[in-house]
C-alpha cells in the first residue's frame, strides 16, 4: 500500500511515496523557479518512476504547500502546517516547536505532546525572514546562495542590518560595503536580521524544546547559528529539511486510509495550471 | 486594459435585520444632508465618546466619520481619500480611517463639493467637529488636523478612565467630576454655535432612550451562547449601526426590538447560522476587515461560525446609583462605570480586563477557538493582542490566530496568506475535535 505526498512550495516541488509501514520508497525534489512549478506532474512521474509504480498504484495523495490547491492528481489537500507537523512527529517526535523557512515564507508551529499542531503563526506578505531576502541580497554581493552559511561563518563580527525589509536592505547592504564591512560581516548580519525576526514572530508561541528548523533555511548554516543564538539551546535538523512538508503529506494520506476516508474528487494527469 | 471589478466584498448575513443595516448607514448621511439643507447644524463626531445623548439632546445631526470610512472600505471606495491624504503629507501608518476622513475633506474643498460618486452621497460640511480622547489620540488629533481644510470651530473632550489597579474608591469621584466638566465643557461650547440651552429633559430622553437600546443588545447577544448559532459575528458589525450610530434614538430601540424577536424565534426553532455547525469561534479583537467581509463566509464553509465577538462590543449595561439626579451627572457616572466594570473580576484572576472578557466569552459560549484582527494602522484595537493571547495561554488551550491586514485599506491585505492560514486554522481544529 504506497501513498504519496506532494508539497508545492513557492520555489519548489518535493515528492516523497512511502509505504503502509512508513518507510520511504522514493523522494524527488522538482526544479526550483517560477518557471519550472508547473511540472509538477513530473515530479511526481519521476518519484513514481524511482518507487517502479504507477499512479493508479498509489493508495492516497495528499498535495501541500501554497501550490496544493491546484493539483489535479491530488486525493486531498492539506495545508502545509499540519503536514510539516506529521512529517516532523514521524521524523523527531520530541520536537515541540518547528520553525519553518521557505522560499516565501516562514512559519512557526507549537506540537502539543501527541505531536498535533497546537498553534501556529506564519509570518505577513512580507519577503524578509524569508529566503527569497538572502536570495536577493546574494545577487547583490554576487554570491551563491548555498555558500551564504559557511561565508558567514568566517566573520568575526556582524554588522547590523537594521532594514528588515528587502528593498531597503538591498540599499543598506551596498552602503555597508562602501563603508569598509566585510561580505562576511554582512552575511552574519543578514542572518541575524533574519533569525531575528523569524524568532520574534515564534515567540508568540512560547519557546519549548525540541525546537527544530526546517525548509531552504535550515540548509543555512549561518543562519541555523543565528537562531541557536536567539533561542539559547541547539536546535535539531532533520535529515532532508526540504521534505518534511512531502513526508508529512504521505503520511497524512496513510492516516485517511486508516480512518476510511475516501478521495474528495477523481484523479486528473493533468498539469498543474495555478501558477502560470 | 480594463481594471478587473472585484464583485463581492461584503458578507452574506444569517439575520433579516442585520441585512436591513443599509438603510440605517445610508440614513446616516441623508439625514446630514437634510438638516443642512434646513438650516440645522451638523457635527463631525467620534462614537463611544460618551456624548452621543448630549449631541440628540442639543438637536445636532451627528456624522460619525470613522464610520463613513468602514463605509467607503466596504464598497472599495477608500483609495482616492487614502492616496489623496497621503498626497498631502500624512503617513501610511496614520489611522486610515483618519486618512479616508482627510482625504475626503480634502478632496471636498479642492474639488469645490462632494466628490462625485463618493458612498452614500457622502459627509456635507459640518458646522463643528466634536473630538474626543477616548479609545485612542487619531480621535482627538484628527478634527484639529481637518482644520487645514475646513473653516470650522472644534472642540475635543476628555475621556478618562483609571488604572485596573487604582483603588476605585479613592479615585471614583474625582474621575467622575472631571468627566462632568468635560461634558459641561462641551455643552457650553455647543450651546455657543447653536445658540440653544440644553434642555435637561431632552437630555433624559435620550438618556432613557439609549440605555433601553443597549439593554435589549445586551440581552440578544445573551441568546447567542445558543447552540447553532442564531446570528453570527459579521451581523453584529452591522447590527451595532442602530447602538453606536443612532444612541438617544426611537429607531434604536424598534430595531434591537425587532432582532430580539428575530434571534429568540432562531434560538427557539434551532436554526443555526449554517445547516452544520462544527466549530464556534470568538472574534477575539481588532476592527473588521471591512474590504473583505466575506471572509465570515469562507469560515463557515469549512462548517467555524463566529459565535460572538468582543470587537464593538465596549460595555455591558451599568447600574447608575439612583440618587444621580442631574443627567449630565449621570453621563459622567455611567461613563465611568462602564470603563471599570470588569476591573474587580480582572484583579481576582488575570489582572487584565480585557482578557477576562475573552475568558468569559470563551466559556459561555463554548468556543473552540479565537480569532484577532491585526489592523496595521488602528494601534488601539491592535497592541494588546499577542499580550491577550499569551495570558488566555495561561488558562485554555484553544487554537488562537492572528490575521493581520488593516481595516480599511487594502494595500495591508494578501488574500492567499489569510486563506493559507485560515486552512491551518481549521485543520487545527479539526485535529482536535478528533481526539
Ligand atoms: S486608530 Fe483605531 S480607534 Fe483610533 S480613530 Fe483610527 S480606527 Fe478608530
Amino acid at each position: 500500500m504506497p501513498f504519496a505526498g506532494i508539497d508545492i512550495g513557492s520555489t519548489m516541488t518535493k515528492a516523497i511515496i512511502v509505504d503502509h509501514e512508513e518507510r520511504i520508497l522514493a523522494s524527488v525534489i522538482g526544479p526550483t523557479g517560477a518557471e519550472h512549478r508547473h511540472l509538477a506532474l513530473k515530479v511526481i512521474d519521476e518519484a513514481l518512476q524511482k518507487a517502479s509504480l504507477a499512479m493508479e498504484g498509489l493508495d492516497f495523495i495528499v498535495a501541500t504547500g501554497y501550490g496544493r490547491i491546484s493539483v489535479p492528481f491530488a486525493d486531498k489537500q492539506i495545508t502545509e502546517i499540519t503536514c510539516h507537523a506529521r512529517g516532523i512527529r514521524a521524523l523527531l517526535p520530541t520536537v515541540r516547536i518547528i520553525i519553518d523557512i521557505g522560499g516565501q515564507d516562514s512559519k512557526g508551529i507549537k506540537l502539543d505532546n501527541e505531536g498535533k499542531v497546537a498553534n501556529f503563526v506564519m509570518n505577513d506578505k512580507c519577503a524578509a525572514g524569508t529566503g527569497r531576502f538572502l536570495e536577493v541580497i546574494a545577487e547583490t554581493l554576487g554570491l551563491k546562495l548555498d555558500r551564504l552559511g559557511k561565508i558567514s561563518l568566517t566573520a568575526e563580527a556582524y554588522v547590523q542590518i537594521s532594514n528588515t525589509c528587502t528593498v531597503f536592505a538591498e540599499h543598506e547592504v551596498t552602503s555597508r560595503l562602501a563603508e569598509g564591512a566585510s561580505i562576511p560581516e554582512i552575511v552574519a548580519g543578514l542572518h541575524e536580521a533574519i533569525a531575528g525576526r523569524v524568532i520574534n514572530m515564534v515567540r508568540h508561541l512560547g519557546m519549548e524544546k525540541d525546537v527544530v528548523v526546517t525548509g531552504g533555511g535550515a540548509m543555512n548554516i549561518g543562519l541555523v547559528r543565528a537562531i541557536e543564538n536567539k533561542v539559547g539551546f541547539p536546535v535539531l535538523i532533520p535529515p532532508e529539511p526540504l521534505l518534511t512538508g512531502a513526508l508529512g503529506a504521505a503520511l497524512a494520506g496513510h492516516d485517511f486510509v486508516r480512518r476510511g476516508v475516501t478521495p474528495d474528487h477523481g484523479r486528473r494527469r493533468e498539469r498543474v495550471t495555478f501558477f502560470q | 486594459m480594463e481594471q478587473k471589478e472585484q464583485t463581492k466584498t461584503t458578507a452574506v448575513k444569517g439575520t433579516d435585520m442585520a441585512r436591513k443595516v443599509r438603510g440605517l448607514v445610508k440614513n446616516i448621511y441623508r439625514s446630514a444632508h437634510e438638516a443642512k439643507a434646513q438650516g440645522k447644524k451638523v457635527a463631525y463626531m467620534m462614537v463611544s465618546s460618551q456624548y452621543d445623548e448630549i449631541i440628540r439632546a442639543m438637536d445636532v445631526v451627528p456624522i460619525p466619520t470613522e464610520n463613513y470610512a468602514g463605509l467607503c472600505a466596504a464598497k472599495r471606495e477608500m483609495d482616492r481619500f487614502l492616496l489623496k491624504a497621503e498626497a498631502d503629507g500624512y503617513s501610511q501608518v496614520l489611522c486610515s480611517y483618519a486618512r479616508i476622513g482627510l482625504g475626503f475633506d480634502s478632496l471636498r474643498k479642492e474639488l469645490g463639493g462632494i466628490p462625485e460618486g463618493a458612498p452614500d452621497g457622502g459627509m456635507p460640511t459640518p458646522d463643528m467637529m466634536l473630538g474626543s480622547s477616548a479609545v485612542c489620540d487619531p480621535r482627538y488629533k484628527w478634527f484639529q488636523a481637518a482644520g487645514r481644510y475646513l473653516d470650522v470651530p472644534t472642540y475635543s473632550i476628555d475621556v478618562v478612565w483609571p488604572p485596573v489597579d487604582a483603588d476605585l474608591k479613592a479615585v471614583r469621584d474625582h474621575y467622575i467630576q472631571y468627566q462632568k466638566e468635560q461634558f459641561q465643557g462641551l455643552i457650553s461650547f455647543m450651546e455657543q454655535q447653536t445658540g440653544k440651552k440644553l434642555n435637561k429633559e431632552r437630555l433624559w430622553e435620550t438618556i432613557r432612550l439609549s440605555d433601553e437600546a443597549w439593554r435589549l443588545w445586551y440581552e440578544i447577544d445573551r441568546m447567542r451562547v445558543a447552540i447553532p448559532s442564531p446570528m453570527p459575528a459579521q451581523d453584529h458589525f452591522s447590527v451595532m449601526v442602530a447602538g453606536y450610530y443612532y444612541p438617544g434614538m426611537q429607531e434604536a430601540v424598534d430595531f434591537y426590538q425587532s432582532l430580539y424577536d428575530e434571534v429568540k424565534y432562531k434560538v427557539e426553532n434551532k436554526i443555526g447560522v449554517i445547516p452544520d455547525e462544527k466549530y464556534r469561534i470568538l472574534y477575539g479583537g481588532g476592527l473588521p476587515p471591512w474590504h473583505t467581509l466575506w471572509i465570515f463566509n469562507y469560515f463557515e464553509s469549512f462548517g467555524a461560525v463566529f459565535a460572538i465577538e468582543r470587537q464593538y462590543r465596549a460595555y455591558d449595561p451599568v447600574e447608575v446609583p439612583s440618587s444621580v439626579k442631574d443627567p449630565v451627572e449621570f453621563l459622567a457616572w455611567r461613563s465611568f462605570l462602564r470603563a471599570t466594570q470588569f476591573y474587580e473580576k480582572a484583579r481576582a484572576n488575570s489582572g487584565n480586563p480585557t482578557v477576562e472578557r475573552l475568558l468569559g466569552m470563551i466559556d459561555r459560549y463554548a468556543i473552540d477557538g479565537v480569532v484577532f484582527h491585526a489592523c496595521r494602522s488602528c494601534r488601539a484595537t491592535t497592541i494588546g493582542q499577542v499580550h491577550y493571547k499569551n495570558i488566555l495561554g495561561r488558562y485554555t488551550d484553544i487554537p488562537m490566530m492572528q490575521l493581520v491586514s488593516d481595516m480599511v485599506d487594502l494595500r495591508d491585505y494578501s488574500e492567499a496568506q489569510w486563506k493559507a492560514q485560515i486552512g491551518a486554522f481549521i485543520e487545527t481544529l479539526a485535529g482536535r475535535s478528533a481526539r
